[in-house]
């Protein structure tokens, strides 16, 4: 019954933020707040497979783009005469999520299959050809407009709630409740204790009897529904979809990196991880280009995997194994003056990208703040302060002497991590 | 099936070329993934970096791109060397690689690729060398030089590396690596220096295959992606760990290529389909590669 008093919190939660957001009516808001949400499901999808079972999926966007195209290609065939008497009409949205799912969730289990017998990074491999593969079928096929695109005419309004992109953004809010609950669901029963096996040892998993056969195969199908899902309303939303916008890398980096950032280990890591992530990438779009959107993500994951083992999520746990893993204060050092660069040619860049500097400034600070309250080492925080400050000197004539500077300590770090060979440790025992 | 037959030998020399040049790419993917274990995505980030480096000293110097190149790899040696430290220090030696490495190596991909959107634009850039215009007639095969020189130099390179590999102290402990890295920590050697010399060696390869890159084609910042899938689809093809293997990867991946884009009942916007499902059906039917170990 937990689970069904946390799908009801979670209803009324989505229909707080649902009232919060028609009391501000703004439709930019719900453009924006539209992505996030989507991420939310993305993000939660890849994480069951990913975080859950240990299985790394770098092809998301497929997952994605199909259920996207499954409704251009209905928005295009329908209405069907079949006869006089049969006609089918277009379908409703809800309807079109759920044959998403189930395409997506089919291939899901397809390359489950397929991909059986990789492991690592082979699988990793096999799911990125997997979604170029479909994303030159897509390309090749007219029907669904090709290379060229296909127009998904989004009406104006729809009858009980107003503007349609507000039904949209509820749909959205649907899904992501659904996406939480599902992974809150597997987190907690039998199924996730048998894919946290798989993960830790697969080979140990195997011989206690765990099937991990059936449960790979499972983790695949739901994870690729659930993005199926997430794909299905894609088509109304952006009103005209050309392959490459449905299988844009943003969509496998972002369902990467929301989760690593977060945490993967539990339903919520993914949660925080897409909200951060995907608030501050609608900050960048609006108020500079969607170019420098991956920017903050690949900085943030880079910063968050080193800082930050166990994702947020560990750090504000205290994690043991945040705890273990004393990383080494130079590759801090190291880090931050990486993050000085790109930082500093942004600030050139626009003054409208103030906001967006402040808050990943602040995401970095609270970074080092816990880790070093974890690790007892609680000046690292001086260190993002004092890169936050050098990124932030004035004019072009120090541009050069900046990033020189910045390399300097880059290097001095690099020799202090000379490796000492106590510390080494190989994989095998 | 009235294809002409000279288009067909034009094809396959051209899928050769081309080949060769993926090879050079593939190369240090081919030592950090194969040989070494570490997930290397941001390879083709280094390849791009190469490229502008390339395109700068050739456009402010007027120098030979891959001359300039093969002048900065030891800068490049020092890069991957400083990369491998921190990869190191965070990951391998917590044997917690696998998954935060991945992400770690994801996300410099990004990080290059916008510092450079973010210095140069997303213009297309090109270098100007002599090789670029012209191509030689060898009866129906058609050479362009802009394709043939990258070739050699690719060969050279590689020829180069197995040489070093096979026949040298220091390479042969990159192979001892590869196959046992306890039997060498046994034999009082460290595995950590050794893996970050030939880490450090991988990227300076892409030093010169980003010269190449500029030399075959006008590079802009997130052409890199289009190379992700490409080099480990050629890395695994061949088997991980064998630069043969993937020399002969890269020319499977390059003839394939090259033919589905000149068949007239298929067209270019077919070759990564054909190239890719090759590389699924021999995932799925043989997992360790055509020559794996």
């Amino acid at each position: 019954m937990r689970t069904l008093t946390f799908f009801l919190i979670c209803t009324a939660i989505g229909i707080g933020v649902f009232a919060a957001a028609r009391l501000v009516d703004n439709d930019y808001l719900f453009f924006a707040g539209y992505v996030v949400l989507q991420y939310i499901v993305l993000a939660t999808a890849w994480n069951i497979l990913g975080g859950y079972t240990g299985y790394v999926n770098f092809g998301s966007a497929a997952f994605f783009a199909l259920g996207a195209y499954a409704t251009v290609f209905l928005h295009k065939a329908l209405p069907l005469e079949i006869s006089s008497l049969i006609v089918i009409d277009p379908l409703p949205i809800p309807v079109l999520i759920v044959i998403g799912a189930v395409i997506s969730g089919f291939v899901g289990l397809g390359m489950g299959y397929l991909t059986l017998r990789l492991r690592g990074a082979f699988f990793a491999i096999a799911t990125l050809a997997l979604a170029v593969v479909l994303q030159t079928f897509i390309t090749n096929w007219s029907f669904v407009g090709g290379a060229r695109g296909a127009y998904v005419i989004r009406p104006n309004e729809i009858e009980p709630i107003g503007p349609y992109v507000q039904y949209l953004f509820l749909l959205m809010l649907a899904l992501a409740v659904t996406a939480l609950t599902v992974a809150r669901f597997i987190e907690r029963s039998r199924l996730g204790l048998g894919f946290a096996a798989i993960r830790d040892d697969e080979l140990a998993a195997e011989a206690s009897g765990v099937p991990t056969l059936k449960l790979k195969l499972i983790a695949t199908t739901i994870s690729g529904a659930l993005m199926g899902m997430a794909g299905a309303p894609f088509p109304y939303y952006i009103g005209y979809l050309q392959p490459s916008s449905a299988f844009a890398l943003d969509y496998a980096v972002n369902s990467i990196a929301m989760p690593m950032i977060g945490g993967t280990t539990s339903w919520v890591g993914p949660l925080i991880g897409a909200v951060l992530l995907g608030t501050l990438q609608q900050i960048a779009t609006v108020t500079i280009s969607s170019s420098v959107n991956l920017l903050i993500v690949g900085l943030l994951i880079v910063d968050c995997v080193i800082i930050a083992p166990t994702g947020i999520l560990g750090l504000i746990e205290g994690r043991r194994t945040a705890r273990d893993v004393v990383a080494d204060p130079a590759v801090f050092a190291l880090l931050f003056g990486i993050n000085v660069i790109p930082i500093y040619f942004l600030h050139q860049e626009a003054l409208t990208a103030r906001p967006l500097e402040i808050i990943f400034w602040a995401v970095l600070i609270f970074l080092a703040l816990a880790r070093g309250r974890l690790i007892g080492q609680l000046w690292l925080i001086t260190l993002p302060i004092v890169s936050a400050a050098l990124s932030v000197v004035p004019g072009p004539p120090l541009q050069g002497l900046i990033s020189i500077l910045a390399l300097v300590i880059c290097l001095a770090c690099g020799l202090l991590l000379r490796p000492r060979e106590a510390a080494t440790r190989s994989g095998t025992p | 099936m009235d294809v002409p037959f000279d288009l067909l030998v034009n094809a396959l020399v051209a899928g050769l070329l081309l080949g060769a040049f993926y090879a050079a790419v593939t190369i240090g993917v081919s030592i950090s993934f194969g040989m070494l274990d570490i997930v290397n995505i941001a390879h083709p980030g280094f390849i791009i970096l190469g490229s502008y480096i390339a395109y700068i000293v050739n456009s402010r110097l007027g120098i030979d791109p891959i001359l300039a190149s093969i002048v900065m790899a030891p800068a490049f040696y020092a890069l991957g060397a400083l990369v491998y430290q921190v990869y190191y220090a965070s990951f391998e030696r917590y044997g917690q690689e696998a998954l935060r490495g991945l992400a770690f190596f994801f996300g410099l991909l990004f990080v290059t690729e916008v510092t450079l959107i973010l210095v140069f634009g997303v213009d297309y850039r090109y270098v100007e060398a002599a090789y670029i215009g012209p191509s030689v007639q060898i009866g129906i095969i058609d050479l362009p030089l802009r394709m043939l020189v990258p070739c050699l130099v690719a060969l050279t390179l590689i020829g180069a590396l197995q040489l070093f590999l096979s026949r040298s102290f220091l390479g042969r402990a990159i192979m001892a690596v590869a196959q046992d890295q306890l039997a060498l920590q046994l034999m009082a050697a460290s595995p950590t220096r050794i893996k970050r010399v030939a880490f450090a060696l991988s990227i300076a390869t892409t030093a010169i295959a980003g010269a190449l890159l500029i030399v075959i084609q006008p590079v802009e910042p997130s052409i890199g992606r289009e190379y992700i899938g490409r080099v480990f689809a050629i890395c695994v093809l061949g088997g991980l760990g064998s630069l043969p293997g993937a020399l002969i990867g890269a020319f499977l991946l390059g003839i394939v290529e090259s033919f589905t884009a000149s068949l007239p009942w298929l067209g270019p916007s077919w070759a990564p389909a054909v190239a890719f499902g090759f590389l699924l059906i021999t995932l799925a039917v043989r997992p360790a590669g055509l020559f794996g170990r």
